[in-house]
């Protein structure tokens, strides 16, 4: 039974992706690995438009002070089991805007990060292969 | 088969073979992308991932409506679909029991936006008032197209006595008669409404009002809402395949002794009209708007639903 439920967890994680400052640049490769070339889909992902369908959380950008609040407020809508992906180098580590004080992120200091996906912006295949790896050590 | 074994049987079975049929809906959809594709059990992966999740309910819903409506749905829905998939195991003759399928379609898509609409979301407002528009436009003629069954060659609004004819004559209703082949267009037109995909998904268009009155719903509710809506889609493409192109009648008496096997044709069948009414609208049109739709419901399908009823007033 247990098996059962991991391995629908694992084949079917619904993405929802939340710009949180970003340049645009991870943004368009995120919508990129959708794209017949990259297909996500075929792991059985979906990208959702409302955070309580989702099961996968992924975060762009270096979370600014306007979007503190309503990052936190997404991560909390999303209906546990849940994973947290951070996509590019910004989301991960904050990177050239690390030390501005208009910055509260990287994200991993407001809520757990499952899996970085670092670059600027990442390959789509990166981002593939992100998501299809949080899935796979958080819900296994 | 008797008939409350064939009902007790096709419980189950309708959301199996409902789910298989959105799995291979998706496939052929990403196939035409050219896609790879999610596997053809995806329906089933994420039925059972929504299921283990947690229930959410947000602070502004009324907590009861919004709670029970999800499973009305797909009660409604499924017994909708287990009445005919008996019909056609069973031969048993229940006096208008297409009425009875539509209503209980069309209950199951009023309860789930009744549901959706107690969350409080404001999206999920828009999305049930551009439902109820769609539901204007797609159920007067799919009604009218149903019920000119009544004025057609077998004069009945029994499923199974309707198939009996079909097999008397050798042939499926669209071939018999003119006006029933109008008929049939008109409910073919009205499907991809009924089952909102693309061109008519306005209630729920997901780049613009995010899934409309399914926004709030999130784990075990969005589980049964999807069960819902698949079955629907299922039973439409079953119900156009047992009405008006049962296929089977074209093996004569043979059809009426072996039912496992005019049961595997017609589900034959109703595999081609969704591929025709669902997917390949789906992946080659865009969204309408509201009043376009509208005003295409009630140009054409309605037209031809009309005009069946008058054609078969003079017996054509
Ligand atoms: S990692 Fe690069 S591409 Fe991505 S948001 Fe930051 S600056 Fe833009």
């Amino acid at each position: 039974m247990f098996r059962v439920i991991s391995r629908g967890r694992i084949k079917s994680p619904w993405i929802f992706h939340l710009n949180t400052g970003s340049c645009n640049g991870c943004d368009i490769e995120v919508v990129a690995a959708f794209t017949p070339r990259y297909d996500l889909e075929r792991f059985g992902c979906l990208l959702v438009g409302s955070p309580r369908h989702a099961d996968v959380l992924l975060v762009t950008g270096p979370v600014t002070r306007q979007m503190l609040p309503r990052l936190i407020r997404v991560y909390e809508q999303i209906p546990e089991p849940k994973v947290v992906v951070a996509v590019g180098t910004c989301a991960s580590s904050g990177s050239p805007f690390l030390g501005s004080e208009m910055i509260e992120g990287p994200a991993d200091r407001i809520i757990p990060v499952d899996a970085y996906v670092v670059g600027c912006p990442p390959r789509p295949e990166a981002i593939v292969k992100g998501v299809v790896m949080a899935v796979m050590s958080k819900f296994r | 088969m008797d008939a409350v074994v064939a009902f007790l049987i096709s419980i189950p079975i309708s959301p199996l073979l409902s789910l298989l049929f959105e799995g291979i809906d998706r496939k052929l959809h990403a196939r035409m992308q050219k896609r790879i594709g999610p596997p053809v059990l995806q329906p089933f992966y994420d039925l059972i991932k929504l299921l283990g999740k947690e229930r959410i309910i947000p602070a502004t819903a009324s907590t009861r409506i919004f709670e029970i409506m999800p499973m009305v749905s797909t009660a409604s829905s499924l017994l909708g679909a287990s009445i005919l998939l008996s019909n056609i195991l069973s031969n048993s003759n229940i006096v208008g029991d297409l009425i009875l399928i539509i209503y209980l379609l069309a209950m199951s898509s009023i309860a789930l936006i009744v549901g959706g609409s107690a969350s409080g979301n404001p999206y999920s407002a828009i999305g049930f008032s551009r439902k109820i528009s769609m539901m204007i436009a797609y159920e007067i003629p799919m009604l009218i197209a149903v019920i000119s069954m009544a004025f057609g060659p077998s004069p009945s609004l029994a499923v199974s006595s309707i198939i009996e004819f079909q097999v008397s004559r050798g042939l499926p209703l669209v071939a018999s008669r003119l006006s029933m082949a109008l008929a049939a267009a008109a409910f073919l037109l009205c499907i991809p409404a009924a089952a909102s995909v693309v061109p008519f998904d306005i209630p729920e268009a997901k780049t613009e009002i995010i899934y409309g009155f399914l926004i709030e719903y999130g784990g075990p509710y969005l589980a049964l809402a999807k069960v819902s809506k698949s079955v629907l889609n299922f039973t439409l493409t079953l119900l156009a395949s047992a009405i008006f192109l049962y296929i089977p009648s074209l093996l004569g008496e043979a059809a009426l002794l072996n039912l496992g096997l005019s049961l595997f044709l017609c589900l034959i069948v109703s595999l081609l009209i969704m591929f025709i009414t669902i997917t390949v609208p789906r992946t080659v049109l865009a969204r309408l708007k509201v009043g376009q739709a509208l005003k295409f419901y009630w140009v054409l399908p309605l037209t031809l639903s009309f005009s069946s009823i008058i054609l078969s007033a003079v017996n054509l």
